[in-house]
C-alpha cells in the first residue's frame, strides 16, 4: 500500500463524507482498493472510520441541538439489526458480488442526489397517533436564517421498519448509508433537511459500530492500517463539518454527482471482470 | 406550534453526548497519534502492521489495560487503546442515554428503545 496515496484518499473521503451526510465510506472503500486493498479489509476499515467521522460530527450537531436525538435513538434500533446482518453476509460472500452491490449503491446514490427536487420543506400537516406517541417533535435555530424552526415528524411506523434496510447497506459495504437514512427522514418522515442530515450522522455512529464488531470478531481489522486511515478521514471530516454549516449545498452537490458516477461504473466493472 | 410538554427535546442529554463523542472521539485520535508517531521515529517506517485475531471489544479493552498495569507501553498498545476508545465512544454514548432517559427523563418508552440497542451492542461486541 502506497502510504501518502492512503491517506490523501482518506482525507478526501473524510471531507466528502462530513460536507454530504453521506459518511466517508462511500469515497473510502472504492478508493482503498483501488490502492489494491482487499474489499473486504477495506469494508472493515471503513466501517470503523465512519464510528469517528460520524462522531466527530454528530458531537458538533448535538451540542449546537439540530440533531433530534429521540428520532436518532428510535431508528437506531432499527439500523444495529440491519448492520450486524449486513456485515454477517459480508464475511461470507464471495467478492465480486461485493464490487457490483458497491457500484450500484454508489449509482443509486447518484440518481437520489440528481433527481433531488429543490422545493422548500414543508411541516407535517397531520401527526399520526404512534409518532405523536413517540414524541417525535423539535425545534432548532438556523443560523443562515435566524430563525428557530418547530417541526413535527410523521409515519414513524413505516419510518423504522425502512432503516432496517438503510443499517443492512450500512453493514454490508462498510458506509454510513447516510443517503438511504436522510432520505427516509426527509420523505417519509417530514423532518427538515438540516434536522435528517445530523440525526442520520448521530445514527450511522452506532451503526457503525454493530457492523464493526462483527468484522473485529472475524479478525478483518488491523489497528496498524486502521489508526492512519482512521485519523486522515478525521482530519478531512473537521473541515468539511465546519464549511458544511456556511457552504452552499450546490458546489458539493456537483462535485459529489461526478465522482458519484465515475465511482460507481468503476466498481461495477471491476466486480463483472473479477479484478 | 410544538410547545406541548411532551415534545420538549431532553437538553441537559444534548450536551452529555455531544461531549462523550467528542472526548472519545480526541482521546482516540491521540492516542492513535502518539502510537503512529511512536513508531516512526523509532522505525523510521511509518507503514506498522498489527493484525488482531479474532478479539472482541472486551478482550481488547482486558488485554490492552493489562499490558498498561504492567507498564510495558509501546507504540502498539496506544494504537490499539486507541481503536479501544474509538469503539467504546458510541458504546458509552447509547449507555448514558440509557441512563438519562432512566434516571433523569423518566421515559420509559425512550429507556427501553436505548435498552434494546445497549444489550444487543453488548451482545454483538462479545462475539468472537
Amino acid at each position: 500500500m502506497n502510504m501518502p496515496a492512503t491517506l490523501a484518499v482518506s482525507i478526501l473521503a473524510g471531507l466528502i463524507g462530513a460536507m454530504s451526510g453521506m459518511g466517508g465510506g462511500i469515497v473510502l472503500v472504492p478508493g482503498l482498493t483501488l490502492l489494491g486493498m482487499d474489499i473486504k479489509h477495506a469494508i472493515a476499515i471503513s466501517t470503523v472510520s465512519v464510528i469517528a467521522t460520524s462522531s466527530g460530527a454528530a458531537s458538533a450537531y448535538v451540542r449546537d441541538r439540530i440533531t433530534n436525538l429521540k428520532v436518532g435513538m428510535f431508528l437506531e434500533v432499527f439500523t444495529i439489526v440491519g448492520a450486524l446482518a449486513g456485515a454477517g453476509i459480508t464475511i461470507a460472500a464471495p467478492r465480486r458480488p461485493l464490487f457490483i452491490l458497491f457500484g450500484s449503491v454508489l449509482l443509486a446514490s447518484w440518481v437520489t442526489l440528481f433527481a433531488q427536487r429543490h422545493e422548500h420543506w414543508r411541516p407535517v400537516a397531520r401527526q399520526d397517533k404512534f409518532s405523536q406517541w413517540l414524541e417525535l417533535a423539535g425545534s432548532y435555530h438556523d443560523q443562515a436564517t435566524q430563525e428557530t424552526i418547530s417541526y413535527r415528524a410523521a409515519r414513524a411506523y413505516l419510518g423504522g421498519p425502512l432503516m432496517l434496510g438503510a443499517g443492512l447497506i450500512a453493514g454490508l459495504l462498510g458506509i454510513g448509508a447516510g443517503a438511504l437514512k436522510v432520505l427516509i427522514q426527509d420523505l417519509v418522515m417530514g423532518l427538515p433537511p438540516k434536522v435528517s442530515a445530523t440525526t442520520s450522522n448521530l445514527i450511522i455512529g452506532v451503526t457503525a459500530l454493530a457492523g464493526t464488531s462483527v468484522y473485529l470478531a472475524a479478525g478483518f481489522i488491523d489497528p496498524g492500517l486502521t489508526a492512519p486511515v482512521m485519523l486522515s478521514v478525521l482530519l478531512g471530516a473537521f473541515v468539511g463539518t465546519r464549511l458544511l454549516v456556511r457552504l452552499s449545498n450546490q458546489a458539493v452537490r456537483r462535485f459529489f454527482l461526478v465522482m458519484l458516477a465515475v465511482l460507481g461504473i468503476e466498481m461495477i466493472l471491476r466486480g463483472i471482470r473479477g479484478v | 406550534m410544538c410547545a406541548g410538554p411532551a415534545w420538549r427535546e431532553p437538553r441537559g442529554m444534548d450536551h452529555l453526548i455531544g461531549y462523550i463523542l467528542l472526548s472519545g472521539v480526541l482521546l482516540s485520535a491521540a492516542l492513535m497519534l502518539a502510537g503512529l508517531g511512536w513508531h516512526w521515529a523509532a522505525s523510521g517506517d511509518p507503514r506498522m502492521e498489527a493484525p488482531l485475531a479474532g478479539v472482541n471489544l472486551f478482550q481488547l479493552v482486558a488485554a490492552d489495560l493489562r499490558e498498561v498495569a504492567s507498564g510495558r507501553l509501546r507504540p502498539r498498545l496506544l494504537i490499539n487503546l486507541g481503536l479501544a476508545v474509538l469503539l467504546l465512544t458510541p458504546y458509552v454514548r447509547v449507555t448514558a442515554s440509557m441512563l438519562y432517559f432512566a434516571a433523569a427523563e423518566r421515559n420509559w418508552k425512550y429507556t427501553l428503545f436505548t435498552s434494546f440497542v445497549f444489550i444487543l451492542l453488548t451482545y454483538s461486541l462479545s462475539l468472537r
